[in-house]
């Protein structure tokens, strides 16, 4: 089974693209969502591998989805990406605080699944070895 | 006008509006009526109330002083003149009664010679002895004649020595009369008139008589010859101390002039500088900038009108207070650490905080908040100029704030303003260069060939494009200051490890070689600019290298700082670009842009990063044969350098 990802965006080119790079390129099973409230919704209910969530949304943005997720039991050790326009270093540290790491935007839909595994430790993506893994697990 | 250019000089004139000196404890606002004059927008600083004072009196008082010299010489050289002339007609009238009293004298010498010699005949004629009274009289009166005789022509040696001459004939003659009477009465009438006969007696008499009157008719001459002296004298005196009266007189009359015409000059500058300080009080109540000078001890002595309404109290329940009073006290602990360390002298977390620059001469501007009254609190730029009397001794401190609420909110509404374009330009990047990427990538499918190429020139522009983007915001970050350096220690190979590293593969495809030669040294900067101006330059280095290029580099010390160099082997930059080329949007070639994928915003952002720093970035070139750029940047400052630094 390939793991599966949320990519919580409002901006649907950006999921679509999201989306496509990650499925076609990684190989991964992707569900998205176009707000900060529904993606807390998918999340409670999919529980899936990680979740690629944008910093910068309307009503429930990225900082507050990220701490509503960490709130919730059965969400709080999902591994979160947040998603970026560029900004300094140090102030993402601040911002994101406690998610697992953080990718730029404009990012390469190419290198994308390979930065995701690289943050989360998973290894290349579309290995059968490490998905073999993952179903022993 | 800047804040800093400004000088308040209190306690300048007070003695001329209310005829004494301030207290300085006593604080007036700017609105009411002041004894203090405020004299000071710097460039009027000539007309300084105070030099024109000082001038104006110094001349008065030198002309004062000039006459009032030369009137007592001129009274000095009359009273001398006249003690002169008083002595010399003292002296000349002693003279003269000593000459009348020579010539009575002589003439009583005369007398009594003859009366001897009349009383002498008479005894020889008559053989009576009471005939030789007068004769006898006479001889006791000669001695103490011719006594008193030497005695007052001691001081005359020519009168003198004709009375030592005239004695003998004298005493001869005494001699004679004296024999005539020794032969008459021995020898009687006979014997007298045989001695009568010998005709000696007359001779000596004759020669007596001429020998006095020679004496009386030099003694008369002498007189003559001393009165006329002493009315030349007088006629002298009298001209000299006339000419040096007029010449007094004259004097004190022009420097009375003098002193006229300074006087109406002064009143003139008054005036002037009566409005000169209306129009300067206007400009402070007017200003819009509070303007508070204190005493040496930080204590309130005036504030403007734009302090009383920024900061909510009246003038009067200021003045006295401690000017820390008005702002935050853990701000001012931190500038008083701040400044101890920096100072390397012990500074008060209280009003000593304010101005320990300013009372060393340093021109003192920086930022902190004030308090009002109702404790609310804004952002300010003080700048703080210590006041001197007389141009040295401290006498106090001007502290002049601007207001940085509108300033804050500015940059406040910029950032927010940065970020919003830098998320609303963004995402549609992402979108495009997201799809063109899987296009390209054939993830999509395979594309037709015409295609595929058409996707790859929109691909590679929009990398452009997003770097650009990038490039922009990165810029008016830096330059507005408002991109915080995140400056820790930085081992300097491995900054140059890593900003050679990142350019590897790019290198690589480009047949480029970067050799490093690194130094053992640390900086104190933000890694990721750091390493960014550095990305940029190799970049630059490696676009313009032929391929098989080599890039050399190369870090040392130097001095207090550590010098950077990269340098190529490409096609050089034009003498005339040199410089321009740090500029935004400027390349050596106006192609560079398209070919070289360059955004022309590389160099600029380089020379921000540097100069954040306090580092300085510069190049050296030659066409057809390669570049040299430098970055020096400094070394953290060890507490030797420090101290030699203070």
């Amino acid at each position: 089974m390939p793991r599966t990802l949320l990519v919580i965006d409002d901006d649907r080119d950006i999921r679509l693209v999201a989306q496509t790079s990650l499925e076609l390129v990684g190989g991964f099973h992707v569900i998205v969502a176009d707000s900060g409230h529904r993606g807390l919704a998918f999340a409670n209910e999919v529980r899936p591998d990680a979740i690629l969530l944008d910093l910068m949304m309307p009503d429930l943005d990225g900082r507050k989805t990220l701490d509503e997720l960490k709130r919730m039991p059965k969400t709080a050790s999902i591994p979160v990406i947040m998603l970026t326009a560029k900004v300094q270093a140090h102030q993402l540290d601040l911002m994101c605080h406690g998610a697992a790491g953080v990718l730029v935007k404009p990012f390469d839909p190419m290198q994308l699944p390979n930065q995701v595994c690289e943050i989360l430790g998973w290894g290349p993506s579309k290995n059968d070895e490490e998905q073999s893994d993952r179903a022993a697990e | 006008m800047q804040p800093s250019s400004i000088t308040l000089v209190v306690r300048s004139l007070c003695h001329r509006c209310c005829g004494k000196e301030n207290d300085s404890s006593a604080g007036k606002s700017l609105s009411q009526p002041l004894h203090y004059q405020y004299v000071g927008v710097q460039r009027m600083q000539p007309r300084d109330a105070r030099v024109i004072i000082m001038l104006m009196i110094g001349r008065i008082r030198l002309w004062m002083i000039a006459a009032s010299m030369v009137s007592l010489a001129a009274l000095g050289a009359v009273s001398w003149l006249s003690y002169r002339s008083t002595r010399e007609l003292i002296a000349a009238n002693q003279r003269l009664a000593q000459a009348h009293k020579l010539t009575e004298d002589l003439a009583g010498l005369h007398v009594l010679l003859d009366e001897a010699e009349a009383s002498c005949r008479d005894y020889a004629l008559s053989g009576r002895t009471e005939s030789l009274n007068p004769y006898e009289a006479a001889l006791a009166q000669l001695d103490m004649s011719v006594q008193a005789l030497r005695h007052d022509l001691a001081a005359n040696p020519n009168r003198f020595q004709q009375l030592q001459e005239l004695e003998p004939v004298i005493q001869a003659r005494l001699e004679v009369m004296r024999e005539l009477v020794l032969a008459r009465t021995a020898g009687g009438f006979d014997g007298a008139v045989r001695m009568l006969q010998s005709d000696r007696g007359k001779r000596l008499t004759d020669e007596m008589r001429q020998r006095i009157a020679v004496m009386q008719t030099d003694e008369h001459n002498d007189l003559l010859e001393r009165e006329r002296e002493s009315r030349e004298r007088a006629r002298s005196t009298i001209l000299a101390v006339g000419v040096t009266c007029l010449l007094g007189i004259a004097l004190l009359l022009a420097a009375l002039l003098v002193i006229f015409r300074l006087n109406r000059q002064s009143e003139n500058d008054h005036v002037a500088l009566q409005n000169a300080e209306q129009i300067q009080r206007a400009i402070l109540n007017s200003a819009a900038y509070s303007m508070i000078s204190t005493d040496t001890s930080g204590l309130i002595l005036t504030v403007n009108a734009a302090a009383e309404k920024w900061l909510q109290y009246r003038s009067a329940e200021l003045t006295g207070s401690s000017i820390s009073k008005l702002h935050d006290a853990s701000e001012l602990h931190s500038r008083g650490v701040q400044l101890t360390r920096a100072l390397g002298r012990p500074v008060a977390g209280d009003y000593h905080a304010l101005v320990p620059k300013a009372g060393e001469g340093t021109a003192d501007q920086f930022e902190c908040t004030y308090v009002r009254r109702d404790g609310t609190r804004f952002p300010v730029s003080l700048s703080v100029t210590a006041l001197r009397t007389g141009g040295s001794n401290l006498s106090g401190y001007l502290v002049i704030a601007t207001d940085l609420s509108e300033k804050h909110a500015i940059e406040k509404m910029k950032d927010e303003f940065v970020s919003v374009v830098s998320h609303e330009l963004r995402t549609p990047l992402t979108s495009i260069k997201g799809a063109l990427g899987l296009l390209v990538g054939g993830i999509t499918g395979p594309l037709p060939p015409k295609a595929a190429e058409m996707a790859q020139v929109a691909l590679n522009n929009s990398d452009r494009l997003s770097r650009l983007v990038d490039d922009i915001l990165d810029l008016q970050r830096i330059e507005s200051g408002r991109l915080t350096m995140d400056k820790r220690p930085n081992d300097v190979a491995a900054l140059m490890r890593e900003s050679a590293e990142s350019l590897r593969l790019v290198a690589d495809s480009e047949d480029v070689t970067i050799a490093l030669s690194p130094c053992e040294a640390w900086i104190t900067a933000d890694r990721e600019r750091i390493v960014q101006a550095f990305v940029n330059l190799l970049g630059n280095a490696i676009k313009f290298s032929p391929r098989g290029g080599r890039i050399e580099f190369a870090a040392e010390p130097a001095g207090r700082n550590v010098l950077f160099r990269i340098e190529d082997n490409g096609r050089g930059i034009p003498r005339d670009k040199l410089e321009t080329i740090f500029e935004r949007f400027q390349q050596v070639d106006a192609s560079d842009a398209r070919e070289k994928g360059g955004t022309g915003l590389g160099l600029a952002i380089v020379r921000s990063i540097v100069q954040q720093h306090d580092g300085r970035a510069w190049v050296d070139s030659e066409l057809g044969k390669g570049s040299k750029f430098y970055v020096q940047l400094p070394l953290p400052e060890t507490d030797s350098t420090a101290a030699e630094r203070r």
